[in-house]
């Protein structure tokens, strides 16, 4: 049934789809996981402060943003971020953010959700006695959480922040929406342009199995690897 | 009471439970701490007075008052859940308590204005289960609250930190990290740990009750040790050897209270309350 497929479109396109869509997706993975990341690396504190209203708050944005589609998120910020921008900046206008922007800050808002529920369970992981020995050295909250909390934290949960940055690689194409050409964009606009919608698809699909299997097989080696000594 | 600091023993002195030789090189000779002299109107290095506190219904603490001179060493006993934990943690601020007032070396623990960080940098603690930072280095472990707390330079703590290593005796494992370390050598870097902020007392809290038998002596010795050399010392311990050979005075709690507060003499001589008679009789029976 593959005969009268043609597979050197792949072949012609492939500096495109990959100099120009994964470049793009993985500058907007690697970008948002490590936004996400400290994002929600101060909600988990928050959560866990215990403070009236602090602790509530992080807990109702986690929540929020865990119980909305992704998609609806990316429209909803495409559309509000630029008044947000205007009513920061104090400006009459709307400001001009570009879709790269939008998604940027879109993904990082709501990735943070989710890696702060692991950072959550990762700073919970840590015992109790390690914060009081860096009390008692004298250190304040602030040298606590960062010098003896969160590197231990940070390492238990390496393993599952990789695994959320996988998925978080495969919702960046979503960005379709915003007519951002990421790896997906490219594949889809090559695919439309040449009407190889069949090979191109399949392609992109091979790409992303490719890209996630060897990923998450390194990410469980890595486990084995990073555990600390105890 | 005495408020004098003993003076260093001299090299080579045999110190607790001798026959349990450690299995690395063994305990360096000389002071582990230059102990301040005591000025002429020395007060009390810790003053705790009416001391109570609730975890919410439950009383923990009833009214404990007691005080630590300077360069006296004060061991505190008594049954599991009695509040000795709890009492130590007072001292240093990593319990808050609701009634009653500490003073640690002129500064009042229950102040508003107290900078409980620099108080604590002050005040050496020494945990049940060593709580050394496994993700660091034994180096940076001895290094680290130096650097960041009380700001020396990177060499200067790395000089102070090894040379503490050196005398609990093990300075073949600074590159080493904590879990790589036996019980008693986790706990040795502990106590040398706490002795790099230059503290003017030390608290423990049952040191060895997490090692394995023929652990306990390595690290008592090191305690033994620094007694002699005048650290003013709060030990929570069910070592009645440690308390024969270096106490000063004896601390029997029970249900939060301060039951018994003696000089070790009379303590062992004859505690007067019933309960603290059956607790000696208990633990001393094995
Ligand atoms: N965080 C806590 N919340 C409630 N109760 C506690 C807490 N910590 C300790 N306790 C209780 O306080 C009592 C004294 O504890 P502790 O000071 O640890 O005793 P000890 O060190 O003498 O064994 C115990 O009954 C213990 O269960
Ligand atoms: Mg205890």
């Amino acid at each position: 049934m593959f005969s009268n497929f043609d597979f050197s479109v792949i072949a012609a396109s492939l500096p495109y789809l990959f100099g120009q869509g994964m470049v793009f997706t993985l500058t907007l993975t690697a970008l948002a996981a490590t936004g996400g990341i400290v994002f929600g690396t101060g909600l988990a504190m928050m959560r866990l402060s215990g403070i009236p209203g602090v602790t509530q708050a992080a807990k109702l944005y986690v929540e929020l943003m865990r119980s909305l589609p992704l998609v609806l998120v990316i429209f909803w910020f495409y559309f509000l971020v630029p008044y947000i921008g205007a009513w920061v900046t104090g400006s009459a206008t709307p400001i001009q953010v570009g879709a790269f922007a939008s998604a940027l800050v879109t993904f990082t808002l709501f990735e943070a959700a989710y890696f702060a529920e692991i950072m959550r369970a990762g700073i919970q992981s840590i015992a109790k006695g390690q914060s009081a020995a860096a009390s008692a050295l004298g250190m304040s909250y602030w040298q606590t959480m960062r010098l003896v909390v969160l590197p231990q934290a940070l390492r238990n949960m390496l393993p599952l922040l990789l695994t959320q940055t996988i998925v978080l690689f495969q919702d960046t194409s979503l960005v379709y929406v915003l007519s951002l050409t990421d790896f997906m964009g490219a594949a889809s606009k090559v695919a439309q342009r040449d009407g190889r919608l069949v090979e191109m698809y399949l392609f992109a699909a091979l790409v992303y199995f490719a890209v996630c299997f060897t990923a998450s097989w390194l990410v469980r080696r890595l486990q084995t690897r990073v555990a600390i000594i105890r | 009471m005495t408020s004098t600091p003993m003076p260093a023993p001299a090299a080579g002195t045999p110190t607790a439970n001798a026959s349990e030789a450690p299995a690395d090189e063994g305990l360096r000779a000389g002071p582990l701490v230059t102990p301040a002299p005591a000025p002429a109107t020395a007060g009390s290095m810790i003053a705790i007075e009416g001391v109570s506190k609730w975890y919410g219904d439950f009383k923990v603490l009833t009214g404990c008052s007691t005080r630590v001179a300077r360069g006296e060493v004060v061991v505190v006993c008594g049954p599991s859940g009695s509040g000795k934990s709890t009492l130590i943690k007072c001292v240093n601020a990593l319990e808050p308590f609701q009634e009653g007032q500490i003073t640690v070396d002129g500064t009042r623990v229950k102040d508003r204005g107290t900078n409980l960080p620099k108080l604590r940098a002050r005040v050496g603690m020494v945990f049940q289960h060593f709580e050394l930072f496994p993700h660091l280095s034994i180096t940076d472990n001895l290094t680290i609250a130096q650097r960041k707390v009380l700001g020396r330079s990177g060499e200067d703590a790395r000089k102070r930190g090894l040379d503490l290593l050196d005398r609990v005796g093990l300075s073949a494992h600074a590159k080493k990290f904590p879990g790589q370390l036996s019980g008693g050598q986790q706990q040795r870097v502990a106590i040398a740990r706490a002795l790099a902020m230059n503290p003017v007392v030390m608290l423990f809290d049952e040191p060895t009750s997490a090692l394995d038998p023929e652990m306990v002596g390595e690290v008592l010795d090191v305690m033994v040790e620094l007694a002699r050399d005048g650290m003013t010392m709060m030990v929570v311990t069910h070592e009645m050897g440690f308390a024969r050979k270096v106490a000063d005075r004896v601390i029997f709690m029970d249900r939060g209270e301060i039951v018994e507060d003696a000089t070790k003499d009379a303590f062992f001589g004859q505690p007067r309350s019933e309960r603290a008679q059956q607790f000696l009789s208990k633990i001393l029976a094995h």
